[in-house]
């Protein structure tokens, strides 16, 4: 169905950074953005969410809204990561209210990369041009490394060029299968790749080809292993608004991954194509949850916890199965907004503490109940604790692998299970045990004069905590919105 | 393959191991100019021809595009890292090989000539026969981003590595090259961006050095 609505959730923002980027060369507005500077980011923020939400009616009843003068499409494969994208800006545009304290860049010029950034997340998993989405993915390159190295400390340069340097690299292999995919095929449509006969379709080691340039270039934006190497860096390097922002990355850049190879495994459902996608999720579970266990920096454990949750979404969606699909959306989802809280609450006491090092941390129950409260919470349903929604997330993905092992007998769906919950099992473990570092314990003299978290700090991160229980009792609420492409 | 074609890919390949193996940044970045010159050149003299031969708007269109490619790659990135170089330092430094940089260059060597030699046991259409070369080239770009501890260096070898994709980015859509041109330019402002605020901090564009300073 013919809709400008997909094209107005690009067009709402735009228009505000581009209001925001017009304050910063004339002097004589810069104090009367200084006092707006805020509310203008969750005024673009909460219109985006507001257009999003527009169109959930019409995705509930199954309608799919289209722009094909820009390739736009919202339909039931990405609404959810749609209403995710939106919701996690909208909030994290609230925490920034107290986090933000300045960096680098001027208030307009954040704000301007802020929305920029959220413009490319909601294109990327609208988008269904190849070269479109090649636009936002370099574009999301450039604007994520303004916002690391935004970070007034020495460490965000050095992470922003480490960062830089491996997605552009990773960039040049998406430009690669793109080109490679146009001048074969004649068309950059992804719903027409695989319609003709063309010299890609006769050629399965090409469309291989193809669709490993696909996962190692949006293998490394998204942090997957083995080209995960500045994630830990980025994390500990990034203010806390910007690492609750790059929540809603993740989102975005897997649902385009599956995006782009799915249409290749429909046509050539190879084992191979499989096995990379299969390979590359077990490969960054194992690594992500033996890293995580040992570090003592909360940021760092975040990073590679963050690995973790990729490797069993890529799990899920590299299975090409509807239930895998539909998997694949729910822990996403779930995944970010629950990393979000624990980022969020995480964000709240590095603003009181200034440290992300949990050995120097303790005690801070005392003083930061709430924000002790909601890290529980959000970590627990990482963890995959039930009732928490992160449990829900956990059984539809053993359901999905239980679906695609349970023909090779009862030892392989067993086997599964049992990996599954060893994993969870350690995660669960260095997550409470980050919980005691930080919060439990003596409090430790320096942290005696710590004052209240501020509204600001730690509500968005209690909104997560509530949606960590709601969705784990009514998971159906986020499963309406989700479908099989 | 066209003879012409094929000497601009062969001036394209020695520039970029020359660049790969000089030794400043100023160098480096010179021979990175002459990769993209020469690889871009064979393409825009045929749609100089065509709009001669032509003249109608569509070729005009074709050949504004396709200059402005080159150009970018030529000229303007070559000089936001020049621009950035100028207000650090030229950095001299030779390949250094540690066993990790050797293992990721000889991993990409391998894995890039056992794609070839994959994608030719079988055939390559002939859209994209230059594959080898893009190989080599990126190959050279990653030996140079492997090897050195100067981010400008590093930097232009990821401008090579971009550069060798030339011959499969000259048939994209005239339409999409504004924004490819734009987005280009733009990651290397906010690269040499970085590397200068870096360079603040520091004082030394030696990468090595940069988590050791206190």
């Amino acid at each position: 169905m013919f809709s400008l609505l997909p094209l107005l959730t690009l067009i709402v923002p735009t228009f505000i950074a581009v209001l925001c980027l017009f304050t910063n060369p004339f002097w004589f507005l810069k104090p009367f953005f200084k006092r707006i500077e805020k509310e203008s980011l969750m005024l673009g923020t909460g219109a985006t969410l507001a257009i999003v939400l527009l169109m959930v009616p019409d995705v509930l009843a199954e309608r799919t809204l289209e722009t094909p003068i820009l390739f736009l499409r919202l339909d039931q494969s990405n609404a959810a990561g749609m209403v995710a994208v939106a919701a996690i800006f909208l909030v994290v545009s609230v925490f920034n209210i107290h986090s933000e304290k300045g960096g680098r860049l001027s208030p307009s010029m954040y704000n301007f990369f802020v929305l920029l950034f959220e413009i490319c997340m909601l294109g990327l998993l609208m988008a269904y041009d190849l070269f479109l989405i090649l636009i936002f993915v370099e574009l999301t390159i450039g604007v994520s490394i303004v916002l690391v190295a935004h970070a007034p400390i020495k460490l965000a340069s050095e992470s922003a060029f480490k960062y830089l340097i491996l997605t552009a690299v990773s960039a040049l292999f998406v430009l690669f299968a793109v080109l490679l995919v146009y001048i074969l095929t004649g068309t950059s449509d992804i719903t027409n790749i695989g319609r003709e006969v063309n010299p890609l379709m006769e050629s399965p080691r090409l469309m291989l080809l193809v669709v490993a340039s696909f996962i190692i270039g949006l293998g490394a934006d998204i942090g997957l292993v083995p080209f995960h190497g500045w994630a830990p860096d980025v994390f500990p390097a990034s203010t806390p608004a910007v690492n609750g922002f790059f929540c809603a990355e993740p989102v975005a850049f897997i649902l385009a991954l599956y995006k782009l190879v799915y249409p290749f495994y429909a046509v050539y459902p190879s084992p191979i194509i499989l096995g990379l996608m299969v390979g590359v999720g077990a490969l960054s579970v194992l690594t992500g949850v033996v890293m995580a266990y040992s570090q003592t920096d909360s940021l760092r454990m975040m990073a590679y916890t963050s690995i973790e949750a990729f490797g069993q979404i890529l799990l899920a969606f590299g299975l090409f199965t509807p239930l895998g699909f539909m998997a694949g959306q729910f822990y996403l989802v779930n995944g970010a907004f629950m990393k979000m809280g624990v980022l969020l609450s995480l964000g709240a006491v590095y603003h009181h503490t200034g440290t992300n090092d949990m050995e120097q941390l303790g005690g801070l129950v005392k003083v930061m109940r709430p924000v002790a409260v909601t890290y529980i919470f959000c970590a627990l349903s990482v963890a995959g604790v039930p009732p928490l929604s992160g449990f829900f997330a956990k059984w539809l993905l053993y359901n999905t692998l239980n679906e695609v092992l349970l023909p090779y007998g009862l030892w392989a769906s067993a086997a599964a299970l049992i990996v599954l919950v060893s994993v969870s099992m350690v995660s669960g473990v260095y997550l409470v045990r980050s919980f005691q570092a930080i919060f439990l314990g003596p409090l430790g003299e320096k942290w005696k004069d710590v004052k209240d978290t501020p509204l600001a700090l730690w509500l968005p991160a209690a909104l997560v905590a509530l949606l960590a229980v709601v969705l784990g009792l009514a998971p159906g609420l986020l499963l309406r919105l989700m479908g099989y492409p | 393959m066209e003879l012409l074609v094929l000497l601009a890919l062969l001036i394209s390949v020695t520039a970029t191991l020359a660049g790969s193996l000089s030794r400043s940044t100023k160098q480096t970045i010179q021979y990175m100019s002459l990769q993209a010159a020469a690889i871009g050149f064979v393409e825009l003299m045929y749609v100089f021809i065509n709009l001669v031969s032509g003249l109608h708007i569509e070729a005009l269109v074709k050949f504004f595009a396709v200059f402005a490619e080159w150009f970018s790659a030529a000229a303007v990135s070559p000089l936001v890292i020049y621009w950035g170089m100028a207000k650090t330092e030229d950095f001299v430094d030779r390949p250094q090989m540690s066993a990790a940089g050797l293992a990721v260059f000889l991993a990409v060597l391998v894995l890039a000539h056992l794609g070839l030699e994959f994608l030719y046991s079988r055939y390559l259409p002939t859209q994209i026969e230059a594959t080898f070369f893009i190989s080599l080239m990126f190959t050279l770009s990653m030996f140079l981003m492997a090897t050195r501890k100067d981010p400008f260096k590093i930097l232009v070898g990821l401008n090579m590595a971009e550069n060798a994709l030339y011959p499969l980015l000259a048939r994209s859509p005239i339409n999409v090259m504004p924004f490819m041109l734009v987005l280009i330019v733009f990651v290397n402002v906010v690269a040499v961006f970085i590397v200068i605020e870096a360079y603040r901090d520091y004082q030394t564009l030696d990468l090595s050095r940069w988590r050791l300073t206190p």
